[in-house]
């Protein structure tokens, strides 16, 4: 039951042994459809790369990252509500503040915290219900809050190392999301997996957020600041 | 395949698709089209604030000669921090004394605003 053993299960063949080729299947769709939106349509865009490329590449990044845990709680189904808390409330805030902050960065606060209040929200009540009305309750509640500080902190940097500061948020969000799927591993060894599924939510998934980003990132919305 | 090798796949991916955007990124500077001060005579503008916001908020300048900023007393928390995006002017008054200097070289219509988007406002380069 040690950490030992956990890094041991991320190559082996069970739920934890999904992560890491869940992350890289979310990787490779969002590019893919990085590259088609670009030679299609993104190509005309004037410093397309130098504006949103940096932010657009994290943000891709994070999605990969939040993915591959929600597939890990869906495996399992069913949690304590202790568990089951700590699983909505930290992937509801992370998937609030990350496209939040990166969202913020290139269309403002209002937008970025509408945005990532959405994705936060959804994705907080959606893994928090494997406990029931409390980790929906703590899923609704982290997500709300993630995305209005995701977007404000960018926004309040936009002239201070914003670029800095998103790779220093996402390394954090990431060893938080890795601390939650040893946090998953600890609590289950006693539970069988409950769901085999494909990966067909997994590129559905990053399909619609990777393009509900270039969207809005480059054709949505901004506040006056960023026009 | 085993997830060491998506990882090493990913890590190699990533390593090329940031390389691509760190490269492209490099040459694009938004301070491009401000030069230095030139020491020639000074456009001076001095702004205040009122109802939360910068007032005057609509001021008019010549491109190519030198443009001096000042934010009276009454401009007080982060609308003492004073940005043009476009112009790639960023700098924290913290003092009337403190003047914001730049010299245009771009004529165009441009947001200015506080660090937080709070107060903002526009400048005319004629």
């Amino acid at each position: 039951m040690t950490f030992k053993n956990f890094v041991k299960e991320l190559s082996g063949k069970d739920v934890e042994g999904e992560i890491i080729k869940s992350v890289f299947i979310s990787v490779i769709t969002s590019l893919i459809l990085l590259g088609v939106l670009y030679f299609l349509i993104l190509k005309n865009v004037e410093n397309l790369i130098p504006k949103y490329g940096f932010y657009l590449l994290f943000a891709v990044l994070s999605y990969a990252v939040i993915i591959s845990s929600m597939r890990q709680v869906r495996a399992y189904k069913n949690f304590a509500c202790m568990s089951g808390m700590m699983i909505g409330m930290t992937i509801g805030m992370i998937a609030g503040f990350l496209p939040g902050f990166f969202i913020g960065a290139t269309n403002g606060m209002f937008y970025g915290s509408v945005f990532g209040m959405g994705v936060g929200i959804l994705f907080g009540i959606w893994n928090g219900k494997c406990c029931g009305v409390m980790g929906v309750m703590e899923g609704t509640m982290a997500g709300f809050m993630g995305g209005l500080m995701g977007a404000m902190t960018s926004v309040m940097m936009i002239n201070d190392n914003v670029k800095a500061a998103g790779v220093i948020v996402f390394i954090i969000s990431g060893f938080i999301l890795f601390g939650l799927n040893y946090m998953i591993y600890h609590e289950t060894r006693e539970t069988k997996r409950q769901i085999t599924e494909d990966q067909f939510l997994t590129i559905i998934l990053s399909f619609i957020l990777t393009i509900l980003t270039v969207w809005i990132m480059v054709f949505g919305p901004r506040s006056v600041l960023f026009q | 395949m085993k997830a060491f090798t998506y990882f090493v796949l990913t890590l190699i991916i990533l390593a090329v698709v940031g390389g691509f955007v760190f490269a492209k990124s490099k040459d694009y500077s938004p301070n491009s089209n401000v030069v230095a001060n030139n020491g020639g005579e000074a456009q001076k503008v001095v702004i205040g604030m009122k109802n939360y916001n910068y007032y005057p908020n609509t001021i008019k300048v010549k491109a190519g000669q030198p443009v001096s900023i000042t934010l009276d007393e009454s401009v007080t928390g982060c609308l003492r921090s004073f940005n043009i995006r476009d112009l790639g002017v960023s700098a924290i008054s913290r003092t009337p004394d403190q003047t914001i200097d730049f010299t245009p070289t771009k004529k165009g219509t441009f947001r200015f605003a506080c660090s937080m988007g709070m107060g903002t406002g526009t400048i005319i380069v004629e």
